[in-house]
């Protein structure tokens, strides 16, 4: 997955992308024991278009240019579908703001943060994600403080006390 | 039955152990663990017709386990 990273750092640099942070299972997983995933889910934020126009397309034909083949929603990138994901509201743009910046190996990379996956399950509120909330509830060291400042900002309080009573 | 779940209930908090330590380990080895955990899902999810495959990535000489 180093290589994967590497290409996503490089097309930050080249400013197809403007930042990205990995999330979805993979991003828990960060936190908590391995959860089987088939693809690494990205958050992305891409250059404004002229038009204002939120599209990952300049993306794809850059990645298209670097050889890698779009399939369905994913990119394959080094051996990993990759699911580039826009960032379609305000929880999201504020985890990707505050992605944690870390290493893969040698690769610097970036994650979500523990409490916005979990907020991001807790909107999302299918069953997959109860159970990617008891996870990161149970294994993450979740800051407490920041987490519950996350959940009044975007009225997810309900859904969190529904979750956990 | 007590002896019963006494058995159980020491299997259970091994379980749970484990769980733990699993979630303590490197990132590049939770990726490592969930490449595995895909070679043994993927066989199972494509005969329910999902087509996945596990990935096909490179491991660095970190990575690799050694015997």
């Amino acid at each position: 997955m180093e290589k994967t990273l590497q290409v996503l750092n490089d097309l930050v640099r080249a400013k197809v992308l403007s930042r990205y942070a990995i999330g979805g299972a993979m991003g828990a997983t960060f936190y908590v024991e391995p959860v089987l995933t088939f693809d690494l889910d990205v958050f992305v934020v891409l250059p404004q278009t002229r038009g204002g126009l939120l599209t990952l397309e300049p993306l794809y034909e850059a990645l298209r240019a670097r050889g890698y083949r779009v399939e369905d929603e994913t990119v394959n990138i080094e051996g990993v579908p990759v699911q580039f994901l826009p960032p379609y509201n305000a929880l999201l743009e504020e985890a990707l703001a505050e992605a944690q910046e870390t290493r893969y190996e040698a690769t610097p990379t970036r994650v979500l943060r523990a409490e916005h996956l979990l907020a991001i399950a807790l909107q999302t509120g299918r069953d997959k994600d109860r159970e990617r909330v008891r996870l990161l509830r149970e294994q993450a060291r979740l800051d407490l403080k920041y987490l519950n400042g996350v959940l009044a900002r975007h009225k997810l309080e309900d859904r969190w006390k529904e979750w956990t009573a | 039955m007590d002896r019963v779940n006494a058995k159980a209930a020491a299997l259970f908090a091994a379980k749970e152990t484990r769980r733990r330590k699993l979630a303590g380990l490197p990132f590049p080895d939770k990726v490592r663990a969930v490449v595995r955990l895909q070679r043994m899902a993927a066989p199972l999810w494509r005969a329910r017709g999902k087509q996945v495959a596990a990935w096909e990535i490179e491991q660095s000489a970190r990575q690799r386990p050694t015997r």
